[in-house]
């Protein structure tokens, strides 16, 4: 009984080990194509979350009332889940943007914690209006999950053709042709 | 006698990895919802009237929490819609709400009279105050508040609506604006900052 177990064991132990070859060429393989593709096609606003911070300069309100240009930020803001805004406002007079409320002389920030795409009101832009975009970050995890995906499949992609293109019973038998006869007496 | 070793080592790992864990958890701290003042500045008083005539001031409330936005009694969505959320926060924070107070500044003096805020804030909750006074007082308090108060033409019956904004100001037991919620902010996540910060 132990001995077909060993049998069979040993039988499969080939298979097993080109397995395991194929599973970790294809995991380096996986990783760096993976990485080129990420850094190749790579949306130019995706970044790891960070600190955005804004100015409201001192006279701002001032000038707006009196419709002069102010130093704005763009129309349209694009962030990153997990962003943190943060807006200083020198200004003496309170201001908004979007979802922030800043006194004045104080500073407001807000975390970014979903992806969204709002308008807001906006006491500072020309337009008196700021579209916000929180766009979810790719994240560690997100390339793992890409890991998980690709590397199974082309292990099993490459197992399989490897077993139609160098079949391991051919080989054996190949092994076993190669070593000399035995000749008795 | 190896096993041991081998046992050992591996605790200490493990226990390194729990002690830096509970390390980054400590350092990261509670992060407030909403628009966070940092630091706090002192809220801009003001002194009204509530809906059973008697004066109110922000500054006699100092060592409670005040839960405020601007509103009017015949708004049809928004207003009654904080009202409700203010009433699902009380309910969150449990015992808690003793120490705050749940408050509603009319942005339409022309109608809200003590009276009328009578017959309208009490239905969400008996504790909740609604505010009213004259138009120079409500319009200083409309300014430091950054409050923004359109009323538009009226219809054939006299009826007409105020645009607003709809933010809610969370004042802190020192006085201080300490974190404001554009509308659409959770109430949970409202109920959690107030449990942290009455803490």
């Amino acid at each position: 009984m132990s001995q077909t177990k060993a049998s069979t064991s040993s039988k499969y132990r080939p298979y097993l080990k080109r397995l395991a070859i194929i599973f970790a060429v294809c995991f380096v393989v996986a990783l760096v194509f993976n990485e080129v593709a990420y850094r190749i096609q790579k949306d130019s606003n995706d970044r790891s979350p960070q600190l955005v911070q804004i100015v409201i300069p001192a006279g701002t309100a001032a000038r707006v009332a009196a419709g002069e240009p102010v130093p704005s930020i763009p129309p349209g803001v694009s962030f990153v889940q997990g962003d943190v805004l943060e807006v200083i406002n020198q200004d003496s007079a309170n201001h908004q943007l979007g979802p922030l409320w800043i006194p004045a002389g104080a500073t407001a920030s807000l975390a970014m914690d979903q992806p969204e795409k709002l308008s807001y009101a906006c006491s500072f832009q020309t337009s008196k209006f700021l579209d916000i975009v929180v766009r979810p970050a790719t994240t560690f995890g997100d390339r793992i999950s890409g890991l998980s995906i690709s590397v199974p499949t082309l292990t099993a992609l490459v197992f399989v053709y490897s077993l139609a293109a160098l079949p391991l019973d051919g080989r054996e038998k190949k092994k076993k042709d190669a070593r000399p006869a035995v000749i008795n007496g | 006698m190896k096993s041991k070793v081998v046992l050992i080592g591996v605790g200490i790992v493990i226990g390194l990895a729990v002690l830096s864990g509970a390390w980054g958890i400590y350092q990261r701290g509670y992060q407030m919802h909403g628009s966070v003042i940092n630091p706090p500045v002192r809220a801009a008083d003001f002194s009204l009237i509530d809906q059973n005539g008697v004066p109110y001031r922000l500054s006699d409330q100092l060592g409670k929490t005040v839960l405020l936005f601007f509103g009017y009694t015949h708004c049809p969505d928004e207003c009654p819609g904080t009202l409700a959320q203010f009433k699902q926060i009380k309910q969150q924070i449990g015992n808690k709400a003793k120490g705050v107070e749940f408050v509603m500044i009319t942005v339409d003096p022309a109608r809200d009279t003590a009276e009328q805020l009578r017959n309208y804030v009490p239905n969400f909750d008996p504790a909740f105050i609604g505010l009213t006074g004259s138009q120079v007082d409500l319009e200083r308090v409309w300014q430091d508040y950054g409050v923004y108060v359109n009323p538009q033409p009226s219809d054939l019956q006299g009826n007409y609506a105020v645009e607003h904004n709809t933010r809610i100001y969370l004042i802190d037991q020192q006085g201080n604006w300490r974190v404001t919620y554009p509308y659409g902010m959770e109430s949970s996540q409202i109920a959690e900052d107030l449990d942290h910060l009455i803490n």
